[in-house]
């Protein structure tokens, strides 16, 4: 048998998507835990074609990732690459979504743990971190604008794709946020690449918070912030964006 | 010694050893005797390449274990695809930890050099071999220490120009503090390891 498909029926599943199954696994007897992304092959696309799109794929995330490292963004570290099993290893992150602690649940995790957490206060879920709403939605603007700074578009910006790390599992002690799944990940310059960027992450917090507006805003305030001369460009294109929706005209 | 076992690989790559040696004396004579062991031929040959084969690497290049097992780990599933990029599984090893595509770099760098006074030693191997630690004794003239003490040997300013660190963002965002700046550094090391393979450059 294939050695990381071996290394994956090892591991423990942790949810599946239709794109990517994801597992937390370990590489050897003293290991720490990592988290293995497996873009499992797709029956309904010619084998040649979908053994190419995972590998381009894997690599695509995989780079991604590195540019954020060197670019001082908060990401999760590549452990393991293994292209053409289409599995991207990477350290394990010991905390939550931002979603489920502002009080929108967790997503794609079993029912069982989900009753379980409908009745945490998410009040009690962030003191836990010692980090206050504001100060969350100030390091997420920062951490975004890095990224658009360093030109990296994350392509599916949801407070599901950003979790905030326990202080105890930080070597520094720090509860510290990090942006994740960079699946849909490209690189660009444009303005409006990253305008969109923020919209769906706004669309993102509209639907699934209360109270979005001011938290959203404090998202913006930290972005502008960081982006300093960079951020006029970004705000015209979002009002644009706001009034269109996230796919341009066809027209012109 | 610490001995790592990768129940996902093939028994016969299955095992890793690690040893990790200070105070080395016979660096010279160890690195000419791996080079002349390449070229004999016969049993003879066999037996030497047998008793120097492991992988030597400089310590002093390497951030950390991790930086080190990430390599390890890839040089191994290179080894069960058959994809191996220079000719044994422990060469493949100082292959990976450099970030270019240069072997001869690779093995200058994280090789062992006349003057390299600290080295790990690594074996590959399967559950059958036993007494990998006095084998490692045999060659290497060194004081054996606890993996735990390789921190104290890293020489940061070498692993940040290897993987050319000066002036990245995110040194900056460490702002001079040694301790962020360390884990920053050894993080992209690790990483840079981990995605050599779909590493285009």
């Amino acid at each position: 048998m294939d050695s990381t498909i071996a290394l994956l029926a090892s591991s423990q599943p942790v949810s599946q998507g239709a794109e990517a199954a994801l597992y937390k696994g370990t590489l050897h007897s003293a290991s720490a835990p990592l988290l293995l992304k497996h873009r499992f092959a797709k029956g309904y696309r010619h084998p040649t074609l979908d053994a190419s799109l995972t590998k381009a794929r894997v690599a695509g995330e995989a780079r991604a990732l590195m540019k954020c490292l060197r670019s001082g963004v908060s990401v999760p570290g590549i452990r393991f690459v293994d292209a053409s099993a289409g599995v991207l290893g990477i350290e394990w992150i010991d905390g939550r979504s931002v979603r489920f602690l502002l009080g929108g649940g967790d997503e794609g995790v079993d029912d069982e743990e989900a009753d379980e957490t409908e009745e945490t206060e998410e009040e009690d879920a962030l003191a836990e971190y010692g980090v206050a709403r504001d100060e969350l939605m100030r390091r997420i603007g920062t951490e975004i604008a890095k990224m658009h700074l360093a030109d990296i578009v994350h392509g599916d910006l949801t407070t599901s794709n950003m979790m905030l790390r326990l202080p105890s599992a930080s070597p520094t002690n720090q509860p510290t946020l990090f942006l994740i799944d960079f699946g849909l990940a490209y690189t660009s310059a444009l303005a409006e690449d990253k305008a969109v960027d923020l919209y769906v992450l706004e669309r993102a917090f509209g639907s699934t918070h209360p109270d979005a507006e001011p938290l959203f805003a404090g998202v913006l305030a930290a972005y502008e912030e960081r982006m300093g001369k960079h951020w006029l460009p970004v705000r015209r294109k979002l009002e644009d964006v706001r009034l269109r929706g996230r796919k341009r005209s066809m027209v012109g | 010694m610490e001995t790592f076992t990768y129940s996902h690989f093939p028994s016969a790559s299955s095992i890793v050893h690690i040893a990790f040696f200070t105070h080395v004396s016979n660096a010279k004579a160890l690195r000419a005797r791996i080079i002349n062991a390449a070229s004999l031929t016969g049993k003879q040959g066999d037996d030497e390449r047998e008793r120097v084969n492991f992988a030597f690497v400089d310590a002093r290049p390497v951030a950390s274990l991790l930086h080190l097992q990430t390599a390890i780990c890839q040089a191994i599933l290179s080894e069960t695809q058959d994809v191996l990029r220079t000719k044994t599984v422990h060469s493949e090893i100082l292959w990976a930890l450099n970030p270019s595509h240069n072997i001869t770099e690779a093995i200058r760098r994280y090789g062992v050099s006349d003057t390299t006074t600290s080295l790990l030693v690594v074996r590959v191997t399967s559950p059958d071999l036993t007494d990998v630690e006095a084998r490692m004794k045999a060659v290497v003239d060194g004081q054996l220490e606890d993996l735990s003490a390789l921190a104290s040997t890293t020489d940061w300013a070498t692993v940040k120009k290897y993987y050319k660190l000066a002036g990245e963002d995110a040194l900056k965002e460490a702002d001079g503090d040694d301790v962020r700046e360390r884990l920053v550094i050894d993080s992209i090391a690790v990483s840079t390891v981990a995605m050599k393979s779909v590493m285009n450059t």
